[in-house]
């Protein structure tokens, strides 16, 4: 009897086992390395000495990884205020009734989504060049004049040319998520609104924003972590340099560069965990703002 | 077939792929019974060299089987990884010269490859070789690989637009010289008010050509020692120099993201706006792949001005090496493979023909190979060229701190050529740096 209630007992946590095996293995393990790793100037698991917060301590010096955090945050800045805005203006137009083909436009504008990112960045390289890239050409046919921008050659212009091919890579995805939440609004607010007079402004800033509210906020949430982890597309847009003087070095790209090229796996660790503070605390301030899960 | 299967036909195609694919993975292997020597290396052209010679060595060596895999750009991480995990490493591996740096971190002992030293001196290796070639992977008196190339540096220039300003740009044999060439060269061709040719090509944005320039002075960023002399008023001169040719109109930065193999920069080459550039062995046939047959004939090659007349006309401009890691279970068949893959002539003739590249072993120069006339070149005998200059190859001396202190070089170049830090000055704060990241780092002293 004992040993049936037993096995009755530790049944169901065989059963759950292997994912905690998998979890512990892939996640708790390597996290808590990683906190050891960050106290301790490291090169593979052999060759370590401890240096308690030296590493952290040495971050907050680093002129480079300051320059990191702007950029990371710039290209955050180009994310909400151009990449998103954006993304909810492309759902409102596939959404409207009154645009034809609007399934066609769905899937153009999310198409680049489709794409690698590494692929991406290669065409948006050529695409930028000063003398013979696309984005030129296509400027100066606008502009009637030779436009001759340095893109990826000048430090002023990296990162917003990071932050173009980053809208054009997200906006179609973003769009979605908004699209989803249109579609969710009930038609009774619209025609209730139109019945008391309100003009298509109104009933978009007092029904679609307020409606779209946890959307804009699980939306927000997610390119904002995004944007912290962006490596890619800077990386391979600038041939691994993080651009001249360092113009479009992100956080991530320096945690690797750190990690793999300079082979200071501690100071890696410590960029890492930072980064990890600053993701949280930034989320939190972000459903905090959004007020996320409160009904009213 | 919706009634049959509870969760519909959508999930029951993503099951039956899932088991498919798992049979794949989980599936009994091809296990081989013979002796595995794994190589790995970085490149697609020095992958298809040795892949041609696998079958000799094998037939060679009954019971022998050579893997050769290519990793491509991720090899060294995957490499590194292998090596500090002591776990994985294969019994060879390429490096390339801006790689092997990181691999010399920590005390000389721990090292993740074998000292090849002992073996190149008892079989009188080293001074068949371009001595100056083992610099670069060598620390501490210890070479740690074999050099695969020189890459001595010619410079490659559009003669037809030289000697269209009036200039016979063989006959330039300083580099004072070729900056009064150059300012005949340089132009506004079409008008506009803005200059749209130079004389010189040349990487605005990162160190690489400005270094080749003070190598061939003998300059360096670490001498023999280990120590930094970036800081030297030789590599301040040069620096100056540099910025000076950007100013002087002389020089053009590269296109896209500042490399000379860009297509964006080969356009800049065809359409006459850049008229030469600095080219090691490599890159002639890169530029042949890209202007062939548009540009047959039009191109030249010499060596590059000297700094003071009668000085040495080549530099070095990049390199790989082949190491036999810690890890290789047979070292002395892994020696053989080495050998037979570098010091054997009929190799090295495979390499040259399909990749224009120079081998260290002198002995190697005499094949015909190496002085055929070449009709890119309007029927010059580039490899006589390089075989000539090849010999006056500079050491380039490798540190473990190279990866720190070439990002920091990259920023020193970009800010003297463009006017907001005084060379000297950015080049001993640079020194000044890399002396910190060096004291700081105690894994050096060892555990």
């Amino acid at each position: 009897m004992n040993t049936r209630l037993s096995r009755q007992r530790w049944t169901p946590y065989l059963f759950i086992a292997p994912f905690f095996v998998v979890f512990a293995t892939f996640m708790v393990y390597p996290l808590a390395t990683s906190v050891w790793l960050s106290l301790h100037q490291s090169r593979g698991f052999q060759y370590q000495v401890f240096v308690g917060g030296e590493n952290f301590a040495r971050l907050f010096r680093d002129p480079v990884f300051w320059k990191s955090v702007r950029n990371t945050f710039t290209f955050a800045a180009g994310t909400f205020l151009v990449q998103l805005p954006l993304a909810l203006v492309l759902a409102l137009i596939v959404n409207s009734k009154r645009v034809r083909g609007r399934n066609f436009f769905r899937l153009a504008f999310f198409s680049p989504v489709l794409v690698a990112g590494v692929f991406i960045a290669i065409i948006f390289g050529l695409a930028y060049d000063t003398r013979t890239g696309l984005v030129n050409d296509t400027l100066s046919k606008l502009a009637f004049t030779r436009v001759l921008i340095p893109w990826l050659e000048d430090e002023q212009w990296a990162m917003p040319a990071v932050i173009l091919a980053g809208v054009w890579q997200w906006s179609g995805f973003n769009m979605i998520y908004f699209l989803a939440g249109l579609q969710g609004i009930r038609q009774e607010l619209y025609e209730a609104s139109s019945v008391d007079g309100a003009n298509a402004w109104q009933a978009f800033w007092h029904i679609t924003l307020p409606s779209l509210r946890p959307v804009i906020t699980f939306v927000f949430v997610l390119s904002m972590i995004g944007s912290l982890q962006l490596f890619d597309l800077p990386w391979v847009l600038t041939n691994g340099t993080g651009g001249p003087n360092d113009s479009a070095m992100t956080m991530v790209m320096y945690l690797y560069k750190n990690g793999f090229q300079f082979v200071n796996l501690g100071y890696a660790a410590t960029i890492g965990w930072v980064l990890f503070a600053i993701i949280m605390v930034i989320s939190i301030i972000q459903l905090r703002f959004f007020r996320f899960g409160q009904e009213n | 077939m919706r009634d049959g299967f509870p969760l519909g036909k959508g999930p029951l195609v993503m099951i039956v792929m899932f088991i498919i694919a798992a049979a794949f993975v989980l599936g009994p292997t091809e296990r081989s019974d013979k002796e595995v020597l794994e190589f790995w290396v970085f490149a697609a052209t020095h992958y298809d060299e040795y892949k041609a010679r696998e079958a000799l060595f094998e037939a060679a060596h009954p019971g022998v089987d050579v893997q050769i895999t290519n990793f491509g750009g991720t090899m060294h991480d995957k490499l590194l990884a292998s090596l500090l995990s002591n776990f994985g490493a294969p019994d060879l591996a390429e490096v390339e010269i801006t790689s092997i740096g990181r691999f010399l971190k920590g005390r000389i002992e721990h090292v993740g490859f074998q000292d090849l030293r002992p073996r190149l001196e008892r079989e009188g290796w080293l001074e068949k070789h371009v001595q100056a070639r083992f610099a670069p992977w060598s620390f501490q008196g210890r070479i740690f690989g074999l050099p695969h190339d020189l890459h001595p540096v010619v410079l490659l220039y559009r003669d037809d637009l030289f000697r269209e300003a009036g200039v016979d740009l063989s006959q330039v044999e300083t580099w004072d010289q070729f900056v009064e060439a150059g300012r005949k060269v340089a132009a506004d061709t079409d008008g506009d008010g803005r200059q749209d040719r130079y004389a010189l090509g040349l990487s605005r944005r990162n160190h690489g050509d400005m270094f080749v320039l003070l190598l061939q002075r003998d300059g360096g960023m670490f001498d023999a020692d280990g120590d930094i002399v970036i800081d030297d008023p030789l590599a301040a001169d040069t620096l100056d120099f540099y910025r000076r040719l950007f100013d002087d109109g002389i020089a053009r930065d590269y296109a896209g993201t500042g490399g000379f193999t860009e297509p964006a920069t080969f356009a800049l080459m065809q359409d006459g706006v850049i008229c030469a550039v600095l080219s090691p062995d490599w890159y002639v046939g890169i530029l042949k792949k890209y202007t062939s047959p548009a540009m047959d004939g039009k191109w030249r090659a010499m060596g590059l001005p000297a700094w003071t007349s009668g000085g040495r006309r080549t530099t070095t401009m990049g390199g790989t090496m082949v190491g036999m890691t810690k890890q290789c279970e047979n070292p002395d068949l892994a020696w053989e493979f080495m050998k037979f893959s570098y010091f054997d002539t009929d190799a090295l003739v495979n390499r040259y023909d399909t990749t224009r590249i120079i081998p260290p072993l002198k002995e190697a120069f005499a094949n015909p190979v190496f002085h055929v006339p070449d009709t890119f070149l309007g029927g010059q005998r580039l490899g006589t060229l390089f075989t000539e200059l090849a010999l006056q190859l500079p050491p380039r001396y490798q540190n473990p701190y190279w990866s720190e202190a070439a990002d920091i070089f990259d920023e020193v170049v970009l800010n003297a050529v463009d006017g907001r830090v005084a060379p000297q000055e950015a080049l001993t704060e640079l020194a000044s740096q890399v002396e910190r990241i060096m004291a700081d780092d105690r894994l050096s002293e060892g555990p």
